[in-house]
């Protein structure tokens, strides 16, 4: 018994100066875990730009090659001009209006690097099927927005080498925090004077409905069948922008008398027409909404929930 | 929005946590999610969820808090529910493994100074965050409350930056990226900058000042008989520990110390209270919450003074609840 409380005493000191290495300065690769990346995969996975150009990829595009494809896979919700559709993001305007007091905030007249426009696009546009955009596309649309902001000419072409030397025109006015800017101080009595206090009470009704929890009329609502209860996942990532506010001539998720016009076609033309795409006298509906990457069972599922929601 | 008008303590309960998104909330599989840290260091690394969680893990209790919350009142009051003028916080108990841990296991290189967050959602969500913060306190967390993370807060493991304006703490996250400058991304210059009067704006303005609200009585929580009542709050500060709270019945001339309840703990939820005993006369309530660092909660005409009307993020100015002789409670400000 003896020689084990030896051997646990030996472990304890052995096992407390292992763990006490972690208070010091630990070296690299010191736990061992995870895999080294490899050159490949680290370019497979590295896609940011910064504004000196670092991380953009060999390529072009030009302000015409722009037009067009900003007007197929932008311009429902940005606009044929980059003015915005609906809530929308513009894109383009609002010069010299920062110090107004409606500031009109876009690419032109608030965004301090070009190379944010390009990075944005390539990351996380169109919002229906980010990073499915060519590095050409990339390019030539960024070149077409920059035309849109009259930051280019329209002979203009956007490549790796120019890319960082377009200056943006708010570039100087943003500045690193300063804060704390406000010096209030703990005035405990007679702090102001009561007869001066002026109340402002609220500007506007919008506060949304709360309601009320009634276990009753849980009940009552219409169960979804299993495909729209599957196809909602796919609404909520690839149809909600058009289908949620009704951009494009959509229509939207609630709009009963619109879905059952085209239901008058029965459920299979209308699904044929959201696979395939569709241009209608109200609309445009393009192939699987523009995200090529769902399956056509996930299209139907889909347009199944868009018929049944409420 | 938490509603923070219905919860008791310091902590948010995991489903009741306030949800903001850049595109919605991706379904990752923790299998097949990987996170990578590269750039300018010796060893980059590929790191499975597994490898995460042989790592010593930390545990914090530490708030989160989108930086427009409260944004929509920066002209006057608009909402009539405290679960939409300050909803957008939320305080939890946050596990995993420490930035600096990892850091250190890929050897930042010297000239290494700042970090790209990336997100695996539809956005790619990505902000630059100073080497500081990162060897200061910022986690890789994975777990929430006690669980691990739910879909919306960042499954299966996100970044975390106490006391910072909540987007930094990139959820679903995939890749760190370490550089000698900032990457000025689209979170980062056409949002989340702070719009001035003079045309100018703040940028990598990323702590949230200290701040507080009554959280009974308020719109939903009315008064009834008179007699006596709690007024009860929540204060918070993304530079440290609240130090003290005063509440004021007349609208800001008379102050009176509040009591700190519970835990008081560096960038959490602080529980203050002051009994008081209502004679049904009507009111002006506010509170104030002074940090460690012995920074006052301004009045929100300091705050527009400062920054006008058009910044948007960072909106904490002392709120004011009228209390009107039938117990209801209205959103005012005071001029």
């Amino acid at each position: 018994m003896f020689s084990l409380n030896k051997v646990i005493i030996v472990l304890s000191i052995i096992l407390a100066t292992f763990l006490s290495g972690n208070a010091v300065a630990v070296e690299t690769g010191h736990f061992g875990l995870g895999t080294k990346a490899t050159k490949a995969e680290i370019a497979g996975w590295n896609i940011d730009v910064r504004p000196d150009g670092q991380g953009l990829p060999k390529g072009q595009g030009s302000v015409s090659q722009g037009e067009g494809m900003y007007e197929a896979k932008c311009a429902s919700c940005h606009g044929l001009f980059g003015e915005g559709e609906g809530r929308w993001p513009p894109l383009a305007g609002g010069e010299d209006s920062l110090t107004e007091d409606r500031p009109h905030k876009t690419i032109g007249s608030y965004w301090p690097y070009a190379s944010t426009l390009w990075d944005y696009i390539n990351r996380a546009m169109p919002f229906t099927a980010p990073q499915t955009l060519s590095v050409e596309e990339v390019y030539a649309i960024s070149a077409y927005v920059l035309y849109l902001n009259d930051l280019v000419e329209d002979d203009f072409v956007l490549t790796q080498d120019n890319l960082a030397s377009i200056k943006m025109p708010n570039e100087a006015n943003f500045y690193m925090d300063d804060r704390p800017d406000t010096n209030n101080t703990r005035c405990m009595k007679n702090c102001k004077d009561p007869t001066k206090i002026i109340v402002v009470e609220s500007l506007r009704g919008i506060t949304p409905e709360q309601e009320a929890v009634d276990s009753s009329s849980a009940n009552t609502k219409p169960k979804l069948s299993a495909a729209a209860i599957e196809g909602k996942a796919t609404y909520t990532s690839s149809c909600v922008v058009c289908h949620g506010s009704g951009v494009a001539g959509a229509p939207k998720l609630d709009d009963k008398e619109s879905w059952s016009t085209r239901l008058e076609h029965g459920m299979d033309t209308v699904v044929k027409h959201a696979i395939d795409g569709y241009m209608g006298e109200n609309g445009m509906m393009p192939p699987k909404g523009g995200n090529l990457t769902l399956t056509d069972e996930q299209v139907k599922n889909a347009v199944q929930y868009m018929v049944e929601a409420e | 929005m938490s509603p923070i008008q219905e919860l008791k303590g310091i902590i948010t309960p995991n489903g009741l946590v306030f949800e903001r998104y850049h595109a919605g909330s991706p379904t990752v599989n923790p299998q097949e999610h990987r996170l990578m840290i590269h750039g300018l260091v010796d060893n980059p690394l590929i790191l499975t969820m597994d490898d995460l969680m042989r790592f010593p893990s930390e545990s914090v209790i530490n708030f989160l808090e989108c930086p427009a919350n409260g944004g929509m009142e920066w002209r006057g009051p608009q909402m009539e529910a405290l679960q939409f003028t300050h909803g957008m916080i939320s305080c939890c108990e946050w596990t995993g493994v420490k930035l600096s841990t990892l850091l250190a296991e890929v050897g930042v290189q010297t000239k290494g100074k700042w970090i790209l967050a990336e997100g695996a959602d539809g956005a790619g969500m990505s902000r630059s965050i100073p080497m500081d913060k990162a060897l200061d306190d910022a986690l890789i967390v994975y777990a929430q409350n006690g669980e691990k993370l739910r879909p919306e807060q960042g499954y299966p493991v996100r970044l975390f930056n106490p006391g910072w304006e909540g987007n930094t703490s990139v959820k679903w996250l995939r890749r760190l990226e370490i550089g000698d400058k900032p990457w000025h991304h689209r979170e980062e210059t056409s949002k989340y900058t702070d719009l001035m009067p003079d045309g100018r704006s703040r940028r990598f303005s990323y702590e949230q000042e200290a701040n507080s609200v009554i959280t009974s009585p308020c719109p939903e929580n009315p008064w009834g008989q008179k007699g006596s009542y709690e007024i009860e709050g929540l204060a918070w500060s993304g530079r440290g520990k609240i130090k003290q709270v005063d509440v004021s019945i007349d609208g800001g001339v008379t102050w009176r110390p509040a009591r700190l309840k519970g835990l008081v703990l560096p960038k959490a939820l602080t529980r203050f209270s002051l009994p008081f005993k209502w004679d049904g006369a009507p009111g002006l309530l506010q509170s104030r919450a002074i940090d460690e660092t012995g920074y006052v909660q301004p009045t929100i005409s300091q705050l527009r003074d400062a920054r006008g009307t058009n910044s948007i993020y960072h909106k904490n100015s002392i709120h004011t609840w009228k209390l009107q002789s039938n117990g209801k409670i209205k959103n005012v400000q005071l001029k």
